[in-house]
This record gives C-alpha cells, sequence and structure tokens, in this order.
C-alpha cells in the first residue's frame, strides 16, 4: 500500500479546505447550536440546585466538551460516499495505487482542523461566559484521549459501512440520518446519559451511539466509576470491531458488485 | 391582487409537476419528518420525566410551543425557504447570474421572489405540527375561548411574518456578500425557537426577542393560546413583526439596486 501517496493526499485536501473555511466554519456553527440549547434547557431546569447530580456549571462543562468531541468524532465524509458511488467518482479511486480508504481519511482530517479553527475559540469564549465546572485529573485525561479516538474509529466505520449500502441502494445516506437521530436521542445529546428516563438508561448504554460521542466526555468529565469505565471500554472495543468488520464485509461485496457508471 | 393569487396557483402547480416526477422521496421525506417530531416529542418527555416545570412552562404548554415550532418550520420548507434559497442559497440565482431572467419577469420582484417554489412533501410536517398542536390543547385542559383562539391566530400570522422577515432579510446581505451563505446562519439560530425564550439566560433572551427575534416567533404564539400573553406584549409583537416586514421589503430592494448581474 502506498503510504506516501496518502500523506500528499492528506495535505492537499487540508489546505484546500482552509480556503473554504467560511463554508466550515457555518457547518461548525449549525452543529454546535443543538448542543447549546440543550445545554441551556437543562441549566434553567437545574436552576441554582442540582439535577440528578448534574450543577449548572458542571452541565456547562459536560456539554461544551461535547461540542468539540461531537465535532472531532463526526465524519463528514460519509454524506459523500453515496454520491461518489453513483456518480462514478469511485471508479478513479479503484485505479489508483492506494486504498480509497484514504479519500475519506485525508478529508476526516482536514475537515477535523479546520472545524476546531473555528469550535476551539468559541467554546473557549463560550466557557467564559458559563463559567463551567472542570476537576480533571491526569488519569482523566490519559483515558479520555484512546477513547476519543476509538469514538472516532467507531463512529466513522459505522457511518462508512451504512453509506457503502449505496452500492445496492441509491438513497442509502437516509439510514445516517437515522444514524444521526439515534446519537443525538440516545448518545447524551439531549440529555446526559444519567438524565435518561431509568428504563432507557440500559439500552443506551448497550447500543453503540453512546460510544460515538457521549463516553469519552463521561471520562472527562468524572462521571463514571472505575468499573463503569472498564464495561465502557470494554463495549466501545467490541462495538469498534464489528464496525471494522462490517465495513470490510460490505466494501468487498460492494465492490464485486460494482458496474462503473460513465464513460 | 387576484391576479397574484392566480400566479401562485401556478407556481405551486409547477413545482408539484416537479416533484412528482420523483415519487419515491416520499417516504424518505416521510422518514425525515418522522425523525423531526420524534425527536421533539422525545425530548420533551426526557426533560418533564425530571422535572414538572421549566420557569413556569409545564408539559403541555411546551408541547404547544413546539406544535408553534414545527408549523414554522413546516411554512418555511413549504414555500418560504425553497424560494429564497433559490435565489440566495448556494448556487442561487443571485451568485450564477441567473437572477437576470426573473428581474425580466413583469411582476413584482419581492412577490415572485418569495412564492416561486413549493415543495409538496412539506405538507406532511404541517399536518403533524397541527397534530401536536391539538394534542397539546387537549393536555392542557384549558377554555377554548374565541377570544383566546383570535389572538392565538394572530400571533401566529405576526410569528410567520417574522419569520418571513428574517429570512428575506438574511437572503437580501447576498447582494452585499454572494459567496455568504447567510440563510444558513438563521435557519441555524432558528433551533432556539424549539424553547421558551424566557428559559435562556437574560442577555440572550434579549437578543433573541429583539435583534434575532426568533424567540418571538414561537413563544408569543404559546403563550396567547395559554392565556399568558399580556395585551401589552400582544401589540407591541404585532407592531414588530410589521415593522421586521418593511425593514426587511427595504433592505432587500436596497440590495436589488446593488444587484449587478454576474455574468461577464
Amino acid at each position: 500500500m502506498n503510504h506516501r501517496g496518502g500523506w500528499a493526499l492528506i495535505q492537499n485536501t487540508w489546505q484546500s479546505w482552509l480556503q473554504h473555511r467560511g463554508f466550515f466554519f457555518l457547518l461548525a456553527f449549525g452543529w454546535m447550536l443543538p448542543l447549546l440549547v440543550y445545554m441551556l434547557v437543562w441549566s434553567a431546569a437545574a436552576g441554582d440546585g442540582s439535577l440528578g447530580g448534574f450543577s449548572q456549571e458542571t452541565l456547562a462543562g459536560y456539554y461544551l466538551m461535547l461540542i468539540l468531541a461531537n465535532q472531532l468524532t463526526y465524519p463528514i465524509t460519509n454524506w459523500t460516499v453515496g454520491d461518489n458511488i453513483r456518480m462514478g467518482q469511485i471508479n478513479r479511486w479503484l485505479i489508483q495505487p492506494m486504498s480509497p480508504l484514504y479519500h475519506a481519511l485525508s478529508a476526516e482530517i482536514a475537515g477535523k482542523v479546520v472545524f476546531m479553527l473555528f469550535s476551539i475559540p468559541v467554546t473557549g469564549i463560550l466557557a467564559l461566559i458559563l463559567q463551567p465546572e472542570f476537576d480533571f485529573s491526569i488519569v482523566q485525561v490519559l483515558l479520555f484521549l484512546p477513547a476519543l479516538l476509538l469514538a472516532w474509529v467507531l463512529r466513522f466505520f459505522w457511518g462508512y459501512w451504512l453509506a457503502l449500502l449505496a452500492f445496492w441502494a441509491t438513497r442509502a445516506d437516509s439510514l445516517l440520518a437515522l444514524q444521526d437521530s439515534f446519537i443525538f436521542l440516545l448518545g447524551g445529546h439531549v440529555a446526559p446519559l444519567h438524565l435518561l428516563p431509568d428504563w432507557l438508561q440500559p439500552i443506551a448504554r448497550l447500543l453503540p451511539f453512546r460510544y460515538m460521542s457521549a463516553f469519552p466526555v463521561e471520562i472527562l468529565t468524572g462521571q463514571l466509576t472505575s468499573q463503569e469505565t472498564i464495561l465502557g471500554f470494554i463495549a466501545l472495543i467490541i462495538w469498534s470491531i464489528t464496525a471494522i468488520v462490517l465495513y470490510r464485509f460490505v466494501w468487498r461485496r460492494g465492490v464485486r458488485y460494482y458496474e462503473a457508471v460513465g464513460g | 391582487m387576484l391576479r397574484h393569487f392566480k400566479l401562485i396557483g401556478q407556481f405551486f402547480k409547477i413545482s408539484v409537476q416537479a416533484e412528482m416526477a420523483y415519487r419515491a422521496n416520499f417516504f424518505i421525506r416521510l422518514l425525515y419528518s418522522v425523525l423531526n417530531l420524534v425527536t421533539g416529542l422525545f425530548s420533551l418527555m426526557v426533560i418533564f420525566n425530571q422535572v414538572d416545570t421549566i420557569k413556569g412552562w409545564d408539559l403541555a404548554s411546551a408541547l404547544v410551543l413546539l406544535g408553534v415550532y414545527l408549523l414554522l418550520g413546516a411554512l418555511r420548507s413549504l414555500f418560504i425557504g425553497p424560494s429564497l434559497e433559490s435565489v440566495a442559497g448556494m448556487d442561487g440565482e443571485i451568485w450564477t447570474g441567473t437572477f437576470d431572467f426573473t428581474l425580466l419577469r413583469p411582476v413584482n420582484k419581492q412577490f415572485i421572489i418569495s412564492f416561486r417554489y413549493w415543495r409538496l412533501f412539506a405538507l406532511i410536517d404541517l399536518i403533524f405540527a397541527l397534530g401536536v398542536l391539538v394534542y397539546a390543547v387537549v393536555l392542557m385542559e384549558l377554555p377554548l375561548s374565541i377570544l383566546t383562539l383570535v389572538s392565538f391566530l394572530v400571533t401566529l400570522l405576526a410569528g410567520i411574518l417574522l419569520l418571513y422577515a428574517a429570512l428575506l432579510a438574511f437572503s437580501a446581505l447576498v447582494f452585499w456578500n454572494s459567496g455568504f451563505l447567510f440563510t444558513w446562519v438563521i435557519n441555524d439560530l432558528f433551533q432556539l425557537a424549539r424553547y421558551p425564550v424566557g428559559i435562556y439566560p437574560n442577555w440572550l433572551r434579549l437578543i433573541l426577542t429583539w435583534i434575532i427575534p426568533v424567540g418571538l416567533m414561537t413563544t408569543i404564539p404559546a403563550q396567547a393560546l395559554a392565556h399568558r400573553l399580556s395585551p401589552t406584549m400582544f401589540i407591541l409583537t404585532i407592531m414588530f413583526s410589521l415593522a421586521a416586514f418593511i425593514g426587511a421589503s427595504l433592505l432587500f430592494r436596497r440590495g436589488l439596486q446593488k444587484y449587478t448581474s454576474a455574468s461577464s
């Protein structure tokens, strides 16, 4: 496999995306808003007291970190996979001497850099206004980083195998919208997992959606006991492996099924 | 006036014919509409599972507000959104220069860019929104007088007018900078209207009431239906929405004079 070509592609994509930063800043702004809305709703509900163990300050800390974690793990490229298959763009990638995965990876890395250029300053300003309460320990940070990376792996490959269903069905991208809704409802966005109704919490812990962005933030903000952390990592690893296996399976079947479109 | 209504009928007919060519899209649209509805209901369920009221809003009145929010969203995607975005959005007419042809039409410019394109499938959202409203009113168990109903409908119209004015104003900004997606900004900010403006911190509430009035659009009609709107606020809202409409129209006219076409 040609890694040098892959790296050149990553640099190229990143530089070209930086030229269109206004567009990406707007996208980042749009993703941030729903989370901000629910942060403010829960803050109003908590008032000056606490709600399910959350105060206004800890809610602000959770949601501000979640805004960053959500953007770092959000795989924007999954949305274009279907178009590339339908329009035949994928033909060019298939004959290049490197894995087509590099095209997605280069866009992923470029995207993260551009989004963070917007989101880190904005969440910084919000932190000044909202005065969130953090108590990080070194251990929490050290556990947070691999959890975040794995969350990205899981979210990326889970979305990728869904998007690859475009080999068979033209509107497979509606499955991505469905996935986004599940992450929003059961993945700690609409409410931190502890604030969901009791009967729903075990279901949310079992499904993969919590592990796609909220789990690392729960570790970082100290919401989990060490047992919960270990169980969470086990679930995260199992779901990540499942996602990669599914991706490889669908990709092989899909490429064999695929007949090029266009000349 | 009659001619304008006939024109709207024609615009609608043409849009429907275009949409009917892609009938399978109906199911995709249905999925998105259901997701939108379920997300709204589910979040209220989660919140009011934890608390009984937030700053004086209980489940029933929050449901009214959700209904108004969904209704405005449905009207936006029925015609205001698609029409204005065809002018100002990505690859819009101002960007590509095809706006020249629109200007040549022998009809009021603001009229044609506001009513031209319709999205039939947004009617699904409209039905869902009305369903939520009816359910919320039943849940409130309040006697519905004619006066409440009238003040609800009047403030709802004011809300629609405000939404239209905000979208028109943000679209008109494209005349000054054709590359920036101003319509996206207002679409994003509209999400803040999902919850009563009173629950936000003071500084944000003031912005959302008087500067970018997304808060007024949904909160006021919901308050009207729950008998919680003061007469002063009622009159202020109507005057403010008329002022916003006139202001946005003037801004659009100013922008129109700046338009220099994009062709070489």
